[in-house]
């Protein structure tokens, strides 16, 4: 029991990383209108960006839940430069396309590994590590119920929490949000309707690189920084998006926390006595999103935005 | 290659064959001044025509069909580790076949997983596809990677034999092999360029037959329903074609021409790791189907050149230590900047299929293509 307790809650912090890169994708994919394949190079272009800026801030201030003020302020820069560079790149690459979404897809491929290859020339492909001290677990849980949770992790859910409300609050409460909505709603519509759909798409490649970066930033503290993380959760992040419903924010903030919780759940198939290993724990994210685009294309979450 | 056949062709195909043919001649001056290695000239030729058997095969899937396969990576591996498996020494499970027979094990694979692959995602609309094959191909290595008792895990297979190595006369011949031409001998070859050299015929014949093979499934009834679906699917149906089958049944082809070359990679670089079936492999098949132009023929081939270009290219600038960047990320900059200027500039790519499409008969002079 214990050990499903300790899953969980590896589960939720896990989840916390899907949850912020899902949420980019799916606004590119409804309001861009194509599969984006550099969104996993742009969480990884934020891990970085934090690095860097951590190495300058790093010092400053007291501790909030174990990690000093200077990483909260580097998270940002990670996640100013993750929006500056997407939004170049919409200008620069996307926008002046004259093809369908098949042909944005295609060269989403090509921006990715761009942005790999300079993050790979300029700090090499050795893990790299945010020079913060690993604390052991919170004890009151450890006694209580028994799950080694670290006060890393409960910032990185909190800070995934507070993130997303924001978002939630800027979709529902704002008349940017609304903006973003109608758009991604239809856009022609939304045009037509006196929505200057050019700004909102802007809006929509800034918010969700943010996020992404954000997301990028913390599987980083959570595991190590390499140029290949982002690549390498791309995957299980479309799980996600698939499975909440493609366009869909709040399906895909729904879909990451499944993908995720499924993710670091796999090792109980092997406790139960599968020949499933740990190691398969992506490969059963991917099963799952075939399954979902086979049964339910629309994902759970349906057409609601 | 047809991309040399300069006939009454357009400038753009005269400019691509005099650059190819100066290439070649560059290539082959590197050779005779001793800058380059002959028997790694010859490796290099094998490994550009390995390359064009993959963009072929690509080409049958997304250029003729237009189904978006991003698991090129997992067809080549199965038909590499099929090959692999059955007859290297250092293989868990079986090994000493002959590679001749080991052969169909490598495409009997390749043609499970498309049917696998192909019978859940083709259904799917086209970037549904894209995510799902690349997730399946992902699967593949993993399992490879994981399952060591079959398959030797990360440390790959050794071991591997020489595809003639078992062949009555050419597993037989003595190095160095001296070549008599009317008694005198002519040519002093040493075991690497024997070998070199039997690869590049082997893999020309293969080039030559799945390109013959292809042109004529191209301008066959079949090919042109493939390429109604592609342009609209829904008028395919309407026209009562089952659609679903002829996808599946260009998707196991083009995958079995993946696996071919995974086939002959494995007796041409004699070792074989999980590190071959990383997604980047799919995606340099996909720069050499789209630089070349997607639906042609002749382009997958210029494409598969191209690949092996940017791959020794990179390496060789790297060597000379005259840049600040290393190979790996450089080629990945390439790759990159390819794909987007591609799209961007020539989304036909350089040699998009014309008189690919049509009979030569109905050309007037019937004079073949």
């Amino acid at each position: 029991m214990a050990q499903i307790l300790q899953y969980l809650a590896n589960g939720l912090v896990f989840s916390s990383i899907i949850i912020l890169g899902s949420i980019g994708l799916s606004l590119v994919y409804s309001i861009a209108d194509f599969a984006n394949f550099a969104h996993g190079d742009t969480m990884t272009l934020g891990a970085y960006g934090a690095f860097v800026a951590f190495g300058v801030f790093g010092g400053l201030g007291g501790t909030v839940l174990g990690l000093p003020i200077g990483f909260f302020l580097a998270l940002a820069v990670g996640m100013a430069l993750a929006a500056v560079v997407a939004v170049l790149t919409h200008i620069l690459v996307y926008k002046p396309l004259d093809t369908d979404s098949i042909g944005l897809l295609i060269t989403s491929i090509g921006v990715a590994f761009v942005y790999r290859a300079v993050l790979q020339a300029s700090f090499g492909t050795d893990f790299l590590q945010y020079d913060i001290r690993r604390s052991g677990p919170i004890p009151v849980l450890l006694d209580t119920l028994d799950v080694a949770v670290t006060q890393r992790d409960v910032a990185i859910i909190v800070s995934a929490a507070v993130l997303v409300a924001g978002l939630h609050l800027l979709l529902q409460r704002t008349t940017l949000g609304r903006k973003m909505r109608a758009t991604a709603d239809n856009p022609d519509l939304a045009r037509v309707s006196g929505i200057r759909t050019d700004r909102v798409i802007l809006v929509m490649w800034v918010v969700g690189s943010a996020l992404a970066a954000a997301g990028g930033v913390f599987l980083a503290l959570y595991s190590q920084l390499d140029p290949r993380i982002g690549f390498n959760i791309l995957l299980v992040v479309f799980a996600a998006v698939i499975l909440g419903g493609i366009g869909s924010v709040y399906g895909a903030m729904l879909g990451g926390l499944l993908i995720g919780m499924l993710h670091e759940l796999t090792p109980l198939l092997g406790d139960i006595g599968l020949p499933i290993s740990n190691a398969y724990a992506p490969a059963v994210a991917f099963v799952i999103m075939v399954a979902v685009l086979l049964v339910r294309p629309r994902g759970i979450a349906g057409d609601m935005t | 290659m047809s991309a040399l056949d300069v006939g009454a062709y357009s400038p753009r195909e005269k400019g691509v064959a005099g650059l190819l043919g100066a290439l070649a001649a560059f290539l082959l001056l590197a050779v005779v001044t001793g800058f380059l290695a002959p028997a790694y000239l010859l490796y290099l030729v094998g490994l550009s025509a390995m390359y064009m058997l993959l963009s072929m095969g690509l080409n049958v899937q997304w250029g003729y069909g237009g189904m978006i396969n991003f698991s090129v990576a997992a067809f080549f591996g199965l038909g590499a580790y099929g090959t692999a498996l059955l007859t290297a020494s250092g293989s868990p499970i079986s090994g000493g076949v002959s590679p001749v027979i080991a052969l169909f094990g490598g495409l009997g694979l390749a043609a499970v997983l498309a049917v696998i692959i192909g019978y859940p995602t083709l259904k799917l609309r086209d970037d549904y596809l894209a995510i799902a094959s690349l997730g399946l191909a992902e699967v593949v290595r993993i399992f490879i990677l994981n399952e060591s008792q079959w398959t030797a895990g990360s440390a790959g297979l050794t071991g591997i034999p020489l595809f003639f190595s078992d062949w009555p006369v050419l597993g037989d011949l003595t190095y160095p092999y001296i070549f008599y031409v009317g008694g005198t001998p002519l040519f002093n070859m040493s075991q690497s360029v024997v070998t070199s050299a039997l690869n590049v015929v082997l893999v020309t014949a293969i080039v030559a037959a799945v390109y013959l093979f292809l042109r004529r499934i191209h301008q066959s009834p079949w090919g042109r329903v493939l390429r109604t679906i592609r342009t609209d699917e829904d008028l395919a149906e309407t026209l009562g074609k089952n659609t679903f089958a002829f996808k599946m049944q260009a998707f196991v082809i083009g995958s079995l021409i993946m696996a071919l070359a995974g086939v002959f990679y494995s007796h041409l670089v004699l070792f074989v790791s999980p590190q071959d079936l990383q997604p980047i492999t799919t995606f340099y098949v996909w720069v050499a189907v789209i630089l070349g132009g997607t639906g042609s023929d002749r382009g997958a081939m210029l494409g598969g050149f191209t690949i092996v270009a940017i791959q020794q290219g990179t390496r060789f600038l790297t060597d000379t230590g005259a840049l600040p960047i290393g190979a790996a990320p450089l080629r990945l900059m390439l790759v990159g900047l390819l794909i987007i200027f591609i799209v961007r500039l020539r989304p036909e790519g350089i040699l998009p299929p014309e008189r690919e499409l049509i009979w030569p008969d109905s050309l007037g002079g019937g004079r073949d293509e």
